[in-house]
């Protein structure tokens, strides 16, 4: 264990922690915190023991613990809320899903991130503005207009050339949708500002080509940020909710999130089994997080204030 | 801060090396920029056009002028909608904005288990966020089914109505987004911590700046630009709230939780009324985008002084 004498100064000093009234300070706040945790864990706790109650428990026992707990229980359990809810076939969407628009992602985003970083073709400062600008502009109002152009894309509207392909019921406006972020090419072309340009130079002098500094220089010197940016991409993948929901109707396509959405739906699933779905749906984000878990929560200052 | 470098663009400005080939350079960049204009600039433009338009299904046709607006104004709920989406604003700023700061002064603080409860608190971040609508919505349960009434039980209090209880259906869906959000700003504001130059508790505690007088001495000032920053994007961010009230009430009670952002998700693929969407999208945006320009300004500005 940890002791006093190693903290860093803050509002609390190694001096005043060697008196009472500071220890008191001290233990409080570590109260607070247990609080807190407790807190962010008793509905993941509930949910899990819940999940794991018989069909009948559920309305007659108001008791936190299932009355039965054992391995064959929850076996069953798991077994009962798969079948009943059928995730496996949105699953596999959601996972093949996920890769391609990762792919999309860091491929377009990358070579944008070059490109304002390292190539600086004239124009490129007031294209790059243009683009940090879509940060922040109200995403709500694109909604409709987006779905407009999905009937006839890549057209605004239908009327215009009654031309065009319905991106309905494909991943495709998803895809290309979300291939695009402002803020991962800021990511991108901070990291690749932060790249020596003499290096840059004297690769080219040896006769690379754009191409090969890219793929031989930017990219294996910026890997922390790229691992960052495709953690997130790949776990928003199990969390995008909306646009999915709207644009894909069919079942056989239908992704993860917007399944569970239909599934609260259903008057037929029990509270056991709806929980059970959301922990199914929860479990590879949190697969993720256990094991990118560094890189997560390290994140935050790659972004600094931004964000 | 670690991303305005001025001297250095400067010195590379226009990248002697490839100074030759100007189409070259923007091929790389060309996915991005139409991918932009299309997902982005384009739908934002067209929305403002398209609220002039007569709407026939999702197919524009002739200009009305602002008789959209007029009807979406004019429409007995559009008042209480803008009520409610302010209530969300209002409810966020009041459940979800100062928790996070003093868990991250808290953690900043302490010595024992640290990254374990870092690791801990964390949790609800990582869940979707609709799998977190939907489990609060279980746990709101209005008969003794859900979590809380379980535990009013336990204290022998009458099941409460929660989510239907129209006066706070509100509030009880901010709790839930508050819950699921609070890991991230508390990581925010806690790297931002970790910034504050150490020295500067050491010099005030020198010069006898007690506790409170080194947080509000040392601590505000250094964390102040982040706090503000995040204030307004909580404002700009919760006033699109659609989601919650689609997932856990319909809008319901009565539309008591219902929001501006969930009425354009009505109008534009419910009950089919897109002109009135595309008008109602304007009017958000135009009232957020003063927001924006706002939030813009003070990032500058704080980016200048650091």
């Amino acid at each position: 264990m940890k002791r006093f004498q190693d903290k860093t100064t803050g509002l609390l000093t190694n001096i005043d922690l060697k008196g009472a009234k500071g220890k008191i300070i001290y233990w409080t706040f570590f109260a607070i915190l247990i609080v807190c945790c407790l807190l962010t864990f008793l509905p993941a706790v509930w949910t899990v023991f819940t999940a794991l109650k018989g069909p009948n428990e559920i309305y007659t026992s108001s008791s936190f613990f299932p009355e039965n707990l054992s391995w064959s229980i929850f076996v069953d359990r798991v077994k009962d809320s798969w079948n009943q809810l059928k995730f496996g076939k949105s699953m596999i969407n959601t996972f093949y899903f996920s890769i391609i628009q990762w792919l999309f992602k860091i491929g377009v985003c990358t070579f944008a991130g070059y490109v304002f970083s390292k190539l600086k073709p004239k124009g490129s400062t007031m294209v790059f503005t243009l683009i940090l600008w879509t940060m922040m502009m109200p995403a709500q109002m694109r909604t409709v207009p987006n779905y407009i152009s999905f009937l006839s894309f890549p057209f605004a509207s239908r009327s215009e050339f009654g031309i065009g392909i319905n991106l309905l019921d494909t991943y495709w406006p998803l895809w290309l949708g979300g291939a695009v972020d402002a803020f991962a090419i800021m990511l991108f072309k901070n990291a690749f500002d932060s790249i020596s340009d003499s290096v840059v130079e004297a690769a080219t002098i040896d006769g690379a080509n754009k191409v090969q500094v890219f793929f031989t220089m930017m990219i294996p010197l910026s890997t922390p940020i790229i691992i960052y940016e495709s953690i997130m991409t790949l776990s928003g993948s199990w969390s995008n909710f909306f646009g999915p929901y709207l644009i894909i109707q069919d079942s056989a396509k239908q992704l993860l999130p917007a399944k569970i959405f239909l599934m609260s739906k259903d008057g037929t699933v029990k509270q056991n089994t709806y929980l059970m779905g959301l922990i199914i749906a929860s479990i590879p984000q949190l697969l993720i997080y256990a094991f990118f878990k560094r890189y997560i929560m390290g994140g935050i200052n790659v972004g600094g204030v931004k964000g | 801060m670690k991303n305005s470098k001025p001297q250095n663009t400067k010195k590379t400005r226009g990248g002697s090396y490839y100074k030759k080939s100007f189409l070259g350079s923007w091929i790389f960049a060309v996915p991005a920029i139409i991918l932009m204009y299309m997902f982005i600039w384009r739908p934002t433009v067209m929305g403002f056009v398209w609220s002039f338009f007569k709407m026939k299904g999702y197919r524009p046709m002739n200009f009305i002028g602002i008789q959209n607006y007029i009807e979406v104004i004019k429409d007995t709920e559009f008042i209480p909608l803008f009520a409610n989406t302010l209530q969300y604003v209002i409810w966020s700023l009041i459940v979800g904005f100062l928790p996070p700061i003093l868990l991250a002064v808290i953690i900043n603080e302490m010595v024992h288990f640290k990254q374990k409860i870092m690791t801990f608190l964390y949790l609800p971040a990582v869940i979707p966020a609709i799998a977190v609508s939907l489990l609060w919505t279980q746990m709101y349960d209005p008969s003794d089914l859900g979590l809380l009434n379980m535990i009013l039980g336990k204290f022998g209090i009458a099941p409460y109505q929660w989510l239907n209880d129209g006066r706070f259906t509100i509030l009880w869906i901010v709790v839930s987004m508050t819950w699921k959000s609070f890991p991230s700003a508390m990581l925010l504001y806690y790297s931002a911590l970790q910034g504050v130059n150490q020295e500067l508790y050491e010099a005030a505690t020198i010069d006898g700046a007690g506790m409170l007088q080194r947080a509000w001495f040392v601590m505000r000032p250094q964390i102040m630009g982040v706090l503000i920053l995040n204030f307004v994007r909580q404002i700009i961010g919760v006033f699109q709230v659609m989601e919650q009230p689609l997932a856990m009430t319909g809008g319901g009670p009565s539309g008591a939780s219902a929001s501006l952002g969930f009425q354009l998700y009505n109008y534009g693929f419910v009950t089919q009324r897109v002109g009135h969407a595309m008008a109602l999208g304007a009017i958000i945006f135009v009232v957020l985008i003063f927001m924006t320009i706002f939030y813009f300004r003070l990032n500058k500005k704080l980016e200048e002084s650091i």
